[in-house]
């Protein structure tokens, strides 16, 4: 079965009122080729994320794979900061490496522009493979059961 | 493909934060960046990378809650 172990990232927090000396996040990302229903790709950082309903990406990622956004089906999502983004829909394949790759109905909308990375949800990710967070160690493993 | 994403921070040290940038994984070097993803994109593709890493360097160092 497919399995595959990925490194925690550190992300420098700068000083503010909350962490005067500054801090350090550790994220769990990794790269990953991202394929449209058109069969452009390009690679991606991504992170698995259980509170996203579905797999979901910045607007910008669908211009680079020449998706027409306007003809893409649509709905108004949600999220912290944001109750009403829009947000375009393809059938995409996402390849993390090693057996790891899988098809998701996923989600591009302009709020995840600031964010940069993609976020792998529940549906097509989560409900296909099991996550182990093991911030310990600072490594998490996708495993295919 | 064989770069980390170890590799890349290193590789993003002297990156503006909120660019855009295109990385070659084999060459692990930075072929463009800049404030359009897209035109980073091609410009990595006239410097001869098919499939250039894409990365955007966060504006600043907050913490996230998605």
């Amino acid at each position: 079965m497919a399995k595959s172990t990925f490194r925690y990232v550190p992300f420098p927090i700068t000083s503010n009122d909350v962490h005067p000396q500054g801090t350090t996040a550790y994220r769990p990302v990794a790269i990953a080729t991202i394929t449209a229903s058109n069969g452009n790709s390009v690679r991606w950082i991504v992170m698995p994320d259980s509170g996203a309903d579905d797999c979901l990406f910045p607007l910008t990622l669908a211009i680079m794979l020449k998706l027409d956004v306007l003809q893409l089906p649509k709905a108004v999502t949600g999220g912290v900061g944001s109750q009403a983004n829009t947000t375009y829909y393809d059938n995409l394949t996402i390849d993390m490496g090693n057996g790891i790759a899988f098809g998701a109905y996923a989600g591009f909308t302009q709020g995840m522009d600031s964010v940069g990375m993609g976020l792998l949800g529940q549906s097509g990710f989560l409900e296909s493979y099991a996550v182990e967070f093991r911030h310990c160690d600072k490594i998490f493993t996708v495993e295919k059961p | 493909m064989t770069t980390t994403i170890a590799d890349i921070a290193g590789l993003l040290k002297e990156i503006p934060p909120g660019a855009w940038v295109a990385i070659s994984e084999e060459k692990n070097a930075v072929l463009a960046y800049g404030a359009d993803a897209q035109s980073v994109f091609s410009e990595a593709q006239e410097k001869g990378e098919e499939m250039p890493l894409i990365v955007r360097v966060p504006d600043r160092g907050t913490a996230m809650f998605l």
